[in-house]
């Protein structure tokens, strides 16, 4: 108890503190699951979220007032950010299928407007247009729905490569963001791009973030045993 | 968690997707006509504000149905009269017992009682073709285009029809598709053939299952381990005391 009588600053910061690394590594380990339900699906890129300390808070001499130091109050978490990396390309002798080898993204519109994906996996619509496995249109380099030919194919310079900056994903493969411009990649036909996830990694990183979930819900056993012994034990005659 | 405990069961149905049409394929490697299948993935809707947290994070993967591989199968000779290869984009047109018509590249024909040609399951070709008493199947002739005939006497024709959307037809079993509003209406095939005395094997390479089956069960076993982790954290979460 301090001279004035209050409680000195937040007893329990350190709860909250272990607490906020908790919810962190639940969000991470979300995060993982996801890519890791992921690793089939083609042109699948990753996400790791930014993790920040909150802003660090003065402690003080709880007798003499004096400041002590400075500690962090915990883990925030940022915007995550997905891992756009180019990832190799693997044959699967489909014509429809295409990836794009280097950096870019296909186009196809969708009721909500138009869409981004690294996904090439297309096929043929009734309307003999290439469409993608939602149904939706996939888009040329000057943004015109492509028609397949009588023998079932499309030569892959028909497809448009765009820029997308800030790509967001949504979701069915799509990203969105602004377009700009024409994408650097090539497309290739009979192709399609693995899914950035390493399954490995995804596992090991797995089983980090339980074990820090683990630490934090050891570090508040221990806080709320001391916050016991301080409040049932210190100052108690003959204890 | 409960979040990720869903986006790795996801994960886990999507494998699923995967091995049952592999499974499909690999019990039909010796189906005449047969086409393997092909299985998409994708991810699913982000949303924000797990837990409180602003960070927009996925649900999982999801199989879809993408259609089936056009690669030609190989055509082996049998010397049967009645059987025909399908060379090309297209199939034979049969109609079912409800009037309903089908589509099928199964071209292993047989003669009903009243000696119309059928397929292996007694469907009709339409339209129907009757062979006349006393001729010998031997004696039957079928063109490149599908004209059935006996010498100089036409019987009929097998018609050759496709669909715009192959990757839309929906597969009923007995090897037969019918056409659906995804694959567009059947219209007269263009470039597609018959070979008499020969039928078209599957086209599923085993190759090419064995590993889907072996990448779909790596991370069908990973799936369950992300589970297992998933539930760790929960059960650490239910040790802190109230």
């Amino acid at each position: 108890m301090m001279k004035d009588g209050r409680l000195p600053g937040a007893m329990d910061t350190g709860l909250y503190i272990a607490a906020s690394g908790m919810l962190a590594q639940q969000v991470r380990e979300d995060q993982l699951a996801n890519d890791l339900s992921n690793a089939s699906t083609p042109g699948y890129k990753t996400d790791a979220s930014v993790q920040s300390d909150f802003g660090s808070m003065l402690l003080a001499n709880t007798a003499s007032g004096q400041p002590i130091g400075q500690i962090n109050t915990g883990v925030q978490l940022g915007t995550p950010v997905t891992n756009m990396t180019p990832q190799s390309l693997h044959s699967t002798g489909q014509p429809l299928d295409f990836g794009i080898a280097g950096t870019g993204f296909f186009a196809v519109r969708t009721s909500q407007g138009v869409r981004y994906t690294r996904d090439g996996q297309f096929a043929e619509d009734a309307q003999g247009l290439l469409v993608d496995g939602q149904g939706n249109d996939v888009l040329s380099q000057n943004g015109a729905p492509i028609a397949v030919s009588a023998q079932g194919t499309v030569p892959a310079s028909s497809l448009g490569v765009f820029n997308v900056n800030n790509p967001t994903k949504q979701g069915d493969n799509y990203y969105t963001g602004a377009a700009g411009g024409r994408g650097a990649g090539v497309v290739k036909q009979g192709e399609l791009e693995d899914s950035a996830v390493d399954a490995v990694n995804t596992m090991v990183h797995m089983i980090t973030a339980t074990q820090t979930y683990q630490a934090g819900e050891n570090a508040i056993q221990t806080i709320d045993s001391t916050m016991q012994q301080s409040a049932s034990s210190v100052g108690s005659l003959g204890g | 968690m409960l979040e990720g405990l869903y986006s790795a069961a996801s994960g886990m149905e999507a494998q699923q997707a995967q091995f049952d049409a592999v499974s499909n394929d690999m019990a039909n490697v010796d189906t005449p006509g047969y086409q393997s299948t092909i299985v998409g993935f994708h991810d699913l809707l982000y949303s924000n504000g797990n837990y409180g947290s602003n960070v927009p994070t996925g649900a999982g993967a999801e199989a879809e149905q993408m259609g089936r591989d056009q690669t030609q199968g190989a055509i082996q000779q049998t010397g049967q009269p009645l059987d025909v290869a399908v060379e090309g984009q297209g199939f034979i047109e049969v109609r079912r017992p409800d009037g309903t018509i089908g589509l099928t590249r199964n071209g292993s024909l047989q003669l009903n009682n009243k000696r119309q040609l059928t397929t292996q399951t007694g469907m009709l070709t339409q339209p129907p073709i009757t062979i006349p008493a006393g001729v010998d199947p031997s004696q039957v002739s079928i063109a490149s285009n599908g004209t059935v005939s006996v010498g100089k006497q036409t019987l009929g024709k097998l018609s050759l029809v496709d669909v715009p959307a192959p990757d839309g037809l929906v597969a009923d079993g007995d090897s037969v598709f019918s056409a659906t509003a995804a694959s567009g209406a059947i219209r007269a095939a263009k470039g597609a053939s018959v070979q008499q005395g020969a039928l078209e094997g599957s086209n599923v390479d085993m190759g090419a299952e064995m590993s889907k089956m072996m990448a779909a069960q790596q991370q069908y076993s990973m799936g369950s381990n992300a589970i297992n982790y998933e539930a760790q954290m929960i059960s650490i979460a239910n040790q802190i005391k109230p």
